[in-house]
């Protein structure tokens, strides 16, 4: 997710990643490839039936009244650059009424 | 004599794929051959094209074509080599890549160990060439995965295919007959590759797919119905996607699977009298429809 302001700055980014995570069980690193891999540790993944929600929050500069909100979900395989994406959503918050 | 001539030709037809049947294959090539599903393109063209794209045709190449296990190849000790790998390619037996129990299944029960020093050999030569001839063929899940229940039925025979429906007839050579296979149109079929999580069977225990145990314990659990093949093999499509090579279709495949829902709001947060903080909340909410968790394999 990333904020800008409506010149283009950005003025908030945050990251979740879903995804089941492993280690060889004799030390605390993450392992990439079932060959070093043995069992999860944590599992962050998206599961049947259960909707992942979030929430992130950020405070606005001083003087700053609107903000594009980017939202991006994108499948990562093999490498953080090998990415598909999936959606893409848009929307401009204003702290101003009409 | 002319009955004698008659058996001499029965003879030379039958005798080479019997003699392969009985021996294990010494190299790459003879795998590929006992295991050749081309002539199957002849009659079943559409899903053989569909099978040609799919990640079952090269299940030792990774996504985009990558040599999956290299690290198994590499020297013991050396930086990226594994608990598998040995000091030397010559060492290389078919224990050494616990991988094939799924990316090469037939390599455990029908390849001597040359097979695995072929196979380091050329993974450290980089000849994706010879890899990519080891694959995951129309007979090995026809004949070789199709029957789990060994005990009650017996094991895959010779000369028979196994599919979700019963053939009298098969106008094949090799294959003449095609039974009912029991489980084919199940997902413990799939799920004896696809994963339950770690593979403690092994002296060195190691962890690839879970799909299959998130599918059971958090898909069936939850209520879920629908087969693997429901899913992935809608119309008996043989690509079984996703085709991560494909980049446009697994976009619209996941797309098609997962949900994105935003929500936003701007206001000022009064903490204290006449202190004002400008807050953007965005709030998201992905929901899911597959039957297993995303990601896994």
């Amino acid at each position: 997710m990333t904020a800008k302001t409506a010149e283009g700055k950005e003025i908030g980014k945050e990251e979740r990643h879903y995804h089941p995570q492993a280690t060889n069980c004799r030390d605390t690193k993450e392992k990439y490839g079932a060959q070093w891999k043995v069992a999860n540790i944590r599992d962050t993944s998206i599961q049947p039936h259960q909707a992942k929600k979030e929430t992130f929050e950020f405070d606005l500069p001083e003087g700053v009244r609107t903000a594009d909100i980017t939202v991006n979900l994108f499948y990562e395989a093999v490498n953080p650059d090998n990415k598909y994406p999936i959606h893409t959503i848009t929307r401009e918050v204003s702290l101003d009424k009409e | 004599m002319r009955i004698i001539l008659l058996l001499l030709i029965a003879t030379f037809f039958v005798m080479p794929l019997s003699n392969v049947e009985a021996q294990k294959a010494k190299t790459i090539d003879e795998l590929a051959k006992m295991f050749d599903s081309s002539p199957c393109k002849s009659c079943h063209a559409e899903i053989y094209a569909q099978w040609e794209k799919s990640h079952h045709a090269r299940p030792l190449m990774g996504v985009k074509g990558g040599l999956m296990l290299t690290p198994l190849a590499l020297k013991k000790g050396e930086k990226g080599s594994t608990a598998f790998s040995e000091d030397d390619p010559k060492k290389m037996k078919i224990g050494n890549f616990p991988c094939f129990k799924c990316h090469l299944p037939q390599a455990v029960t029908h390849a001597e160990d040359s097979v695995a020093v072929e196979l380091t050999e050329a993974l450290l030569a980089k000849d994706s060439e010879k890899v990519a001839k080891l694959q995951i063929t129309c007979i090995v899940c026809h004949n070789e995965k199709a029957i789990i229940h060994k005990r009650e039925l017996g094991g895959p025979e010779k000369g028979v295919l196994y599919s979700v429906k019963e053939v009298t007839s098969h106008p094949d050579a090799t294959f003449k007959t095609v039974k009912k296979s029991a489980i084919m149109n199940n997902s413990v079929y799939c799920g004896q590759c696809h994963g339950l999580g770690p593979n403690l069977e092994f002296d060195q225990a190691f962890q690839c797919a879970n799909l299959y145990g998130s599918y059971l314990h958090n898909y069936v659990s939850g209520g879920g119905t629908q087969s693997c093949q429901e899913c992935h093999m809608k119309k008996g499509d043989h690509l079984i996607a996703p085709n991560f090579n494909d980049e446009k279709q697994t976009s619209e495949l996941l797309a098609s699977a997962l949900s994105l829902h935003v929500e936003t709001l701007g206001y000022e947060w009064l903490r204290k009298a006449n202190a004002y903080t400008p807050k953007v909340i965005v709030t998201t909410k992905i929901t899911s429809n597959a039957g297993h968790r995303i990601p896994d394999g």
